[in-house]
Parts: structure tokens; sequence; C-alpha cells
């Protein structure tokens, strides 16, 4: 469903067309022994000279984690997996917020070309494709999943929400006051370190009139951060180094109770 | 207090950890055991990923070890040798164990490889152990006496070549089958997150014929080198050790390790026997169930892709 075009006034109006704007209260988010994930909230005003009906839509993208999914499948009895599939240019975390159902805002196809909403994410599985010549049109794409492919597209999807990485929220760029917008995002314990893109659309009529982009960096700090970067880069003194910790605390632990 | 693990990446209770630790701790000094079967299981269901599971409980189980062989040591009741030969297949098991679970994460079927040896070995090994203690101890309760009857040179053993001499063990036996045993264990311990002492223990006496006093020491001390050596490969290859899961562990583990072996002189070998058996089997079965119960969702997520 499309909102009913409205003759679009602004052609009337020299002033500047509507905008929106937008800040983020943490950009910075910091992962020490203590996190246990974040909120973060989005604060936002549309400025608009005339009040058109506006919608906003947060789409909140982080870093690319390839995913390997696997199908169970029963065997002589047993449920075992099946040859896993990887799925590329899936986001680690994504989240799309937005003031009414994304399909009232806009239509697919605007959808599909903004990449907005978890349907329209641009994620495929390329070692499964094989290029053909079908019917005698030439490179076509065949997936050897096949008709199975949207279920597996849906598994990866519906394994994330429940995992809190992918979320769609109807109603979750709420209008506090006229023009001042809140939306909030909840990163869980599991999301993944990096830069997560957020972009915040102002829609009217079906069609994106205005956009900002705000960048939200997730990172490790602290003594969580040394630790990670220990392990990385000097992984076999680390490997000695936690050994040692553990002979060591072994040993004393047994002259202790020893003396006593 | 809840604790964000550096590489696990995932934020779990320091609390349970350290108790978890004791507890496994105390059972392994009680039986003289790693305790890596009981506690890789528990840290994959807490959401630990298995990579990080099974290679920091190699360092858990190093730790452990070590706060017991020490007393083993002192009462001489371990044999050096023998460790050491055990120990080297076993440095070659751990490193094809390691390379051998990176290649089964890529297949997507390290999960099934682990149900099923933790179902197979465990199960048979705790079902073994159940009933052959069980029978002594019902004997012992009738006032019968166990009679042994043991073929004292087999020909595995004797026939080999490569002899060497194990004073303490009082064995003059080939070098042959105590290297596969070794070898065989390292790659279950990469594998399984295990030290391998519920398979060497058995193996020791039935196989190689070694004393009973000396093999719960000795097993001990083949697993602390072992597990190091499985620590250090997969810190370096893998970058799976998480040092503040292992430290956690670790600090409830060797405290644990302490009060168990202490514990152990209070009750009869083969009534420890029956209940280390019980634990053993109930482990094996519980890890081998999701295997035969229809999954909540017909698809996983399988880790190995980064």
């Amino acid at each position: 469903m499309v909102t009913p075009a409205i003759p679009p006034p602004e052609v009337f109006v020299p002033e500047p067309g509507p905008s929106v704007s937008a800040a983020l209260t943490d950009a910075n988010v910091r992962v020490t022994s203590a996190f246990s994930g974040a909120q973060i909230v989005l604060y936002g005003a549309v400025f608009d000279p005339e009040t058109r009906p506006s919608d906003v839509v947060v789409i909140v993208r982080g870093p690319d984690q390839p995913i390997r999914i696997a199908r169970k499948v029963r065997v002589a009895g047993l449920w075992i997996n099946s040859r896993p599939v990887v799925f590329e240019g899936a986001p680690g975390f994504y989240m799309a917020a937005s003031s009414r159902p994304l399909t009232e805002i806009a239509s697919f196809s605007t959808l599909r070309r903004l990449g907005a909403g978890i349907d329209h994410l641009p994620m495929n599985a390329p070692e499964e494709e094989r290029i053909e010549t079908r019917y005698g049109v030439r490179d076509v794409v065949v997936s050897r999943l096949g008709g199975d492919y949207l279920e597996w597209r849906r598994a990866v999807i519906r394994l994330k929400e429940k995992a809190n990485l992918y979320a769609t929220d109807h109603d979750g760029v709420r209008f506090v006051d006229r023009g001042l917008f809140r939306a909030e995002i909840d990163l869980p314990t599991s999301a993944p370190i990096g830069e997560y893109q957020t972009e915040i659309i102002l829609f009217q009529n079906g069609e994106p009139v205005s956009r900002r982009a705000r960048t939200i960096t997730v990172e490790k700090a602290g003594l969580e951060r040394w630790l990670f970067l220990f392990a990385n880069e000097r992984p076999w003194l680390y490997g000695i180094v936690s050994v040692l910790i553990a002979l060591t605390s072994g040993w004393l632990a047994s002259v202790v109770f020893r003396r006593r | 207090m809840d604790i964000y693990l550096p590489i696990a990446e995932v934020s779990v209770n320091a609390g349970v950890l350290v108790l978890l630790g004791a507890v496994v701790g105390f059972i392994s000094g009680l039986f003289g055991i790693g305790g890596g079967f009981l506690m890789t299981p528990i840290l994959l269901w807490m959401g630990i990923p298995p990579v990080v599971a099974v290679a920091s409980e190699a360092n858990h189980v190093a730790a452990s070890s070590a706060s017991s062989v020490i007393s083993y040591s002192r009462k001489r009741q371990v044999d050096f040798r023998m460790g050491g030969v055990l120990a080297a297949g076993g440095a070659v098991g751990a490193l094809l164990g390691v390379e051998v679970f990176r290649w089964l994460r890529l297949l997507g079927q390290a999960d099934l490889v682990v149900s099923l040896s933790y179902l197979i070995f465990l199960g048979l090994i705790g079902g073994l152990m159940l009933v052959e203690s069980v029978g002594s101890v019902l004997r012992q309760r009738r006032g019968q006496t166990t009679t042994k009857r043991r073929d004292r040179r087999p020909v595995w053993l004797y026939g080999l070549p490569f002899k060497v001499r194990f004073p303490r063990s009082r064995l003059y036996i080939s070098i042959i089958p105590p290297v596969v045993l070794g070898v065989f264990v390292g790659i279950l311990s990469a594998i399984m997150g295990v030290g391998g002492g519920f398979i060497l223990v058995p193996a020791m006496v039935y196989i190689l014929r070694m004393p009973a006093g000396v093999v719960v020491g000795t097993s001990l001390f083949q697993i602390i080198i072992t597990t190091s050596l499985a620590s250090i490969l997969q810190a370096g290859r893998n970058q799976s050790v998480d040092i503040v899961l292992a430290t956690l562990l670790l600090f409830g583990g060797v405290l644990g390790a302490q009060f168990g072996a202490r514990a152990s002189s209070r009750f009869r070998a083969e009534e420890l026997r029956a209940v280390l058996g019980l634990i053993v089997l109930i482990m094996g079965l519980q890890m081998g169930l999701v295997l035969f119960i229809n999954p909540e969702d017909p698809f996983i997520l399988v880790g190995g892709g980064e």
C-alpha cells in the first residue's frame, strides 16, 4: 500500500524543502568487562515549512558477517546437519524502525532501492549460485537451493531475530511532539564489534525526501581490548602465558594446601 | 556479577563460573580425572561458542591436573617415563586433533562429531565402569573374593619391537601401544575439550597392564602435557583461548581439586568407580540426546565462516 498521492506543493514554495535531522545519545559504545548490551536513543526532528504528513524510517546496519547455516536432516534415525550454506552480504546487526509499517510508507520498489527493511537486505548465497543459459537467455543466475532458497533466507532472519540481532519495529519511531521523534536502538551482548551505519530517512507521499546518516562505533575498551589485541597480535605468547597461569595456580594451590 | 568475556564475546555470571569450576574441580580431585568431560558440555549449555569452550577448557584441565598431580608425585605414584611416552603421542594427537576440528567445522559437522564422540566414548566407558564396579561391590558384600584371571604377557605388549623398561610400572614392553594410545587420546582431547583421563585410566589398566597404584598419577601427568600443548596450539592457531574464562574456572578448580583429593581417601575405590561410571554415563547420554530429539527449528547457524 502506498499513501495516496497528494499533489506535491513544494513546486509552489521557493523555500528549501523538508529535511530531517537526528542525533544519538551515544555514538561510541565501549565494550568493557561490565558490558551487557547497550541502549542508544536516537532523537530527531522533521523540519518542514508546510506540515505535510511525514514518516520516518531509521535503519541501523552493523558490520557485515558471513553467515553459515545448516539444515537438520534425519539420517538413519539421527538428526544431523546438512552441508552448510554460506550467506554473504548479511549484516551482523540490523534494525529497521519506522513510524508506520514499512509497506504503508513506501512502495516495494522504493524500499528495495533503499535497502530498507529485512526483506530488502541484499544477502545471498554466492557459493550456491551458478550462471547458466536457460531458454536461450544467457547469464541466468540459478541457485542450487532451488525453490527452498526463500526458506533458507527466512531461516537466517528468524534465527538472527531470536538472537536479538535483527529487528523490525513498526512503531519504533515515535513522534513525541510536533516534528520531534525518537527511536531506541537495543544492542544485545552479542552485537558485533565495528561501525554501525545508521540512516534516518524522511518519507513524504511514499518518496524519500531527506536522508541523514550517523555512525555508531562499537569497540572493545580497557582490559577487554588489551586482552583481545594480545590474543590476536601475539597469539603464541598469549597461549604460553595462559598455560603458565594455569600451571602456576595449580602448583600454588597444592603448596598452600600442603602447609595446612 | 556478570562479566563480558573478551574472546568468547558473551556475558556470563562470574560467580556461577567459579562455583562450577569448584564443583568440577572437586570431582576431578576425588576421582583423579581432569573433569573436562563435565565442564565442556556445561560451557556449551551456557552459550559459550564451542571453539572457545574446547580451547579454554584445555587450560582449565591443565590447572586442576597440576593441582593434584603434585600430591601423587610425592607418593611416588607417577611413572614419568610412561607419562612422557604417552605425552609424546598425545602431542602428535593434539596437533592432528586441532586440524581435524577446524576441518569438521568447515564441513558443518563439528556438532555431530562432538555429540557422537561423547555418546560413544562416555556411554561405553561409563557403562562398563558401572557394571564392573557394581559387580565387584556386590561380590565383596557377599564375601566372595574377586578372581582375577590375567594373561600376563599379551602379544601386543611383548611381541612388538622397541621395548623399553618402565621401572616404576614394573613393565618391560613395546613403546608402540602407549604411543598409539597417546595419539588417540590427544585427538579426542582437541575435539571433545577433555583431558582424556576417562579413557586413559581404564586403557592403562586393561591394555597396558600397569599397576593400579601409578595409573591415576601418570594419567594426570600426561594430561598436563597434552592439554598445555593443546591450549597453546588453540591460542596460536585459532585465537580461541579465553583467558578470563579459563582463569575464573581454574580459580575454583584448583581449590576444589584439593578438597576432592582429600575426600577421596574416605571412600572405597570400587564405590568411587561406580559413582564416576554413573556420572560419565549420564553425561554421554545427555550429550547424545540432541541427536535423537526432534529439533525445535530445522535450521541452525553454524560457526566457522569467519
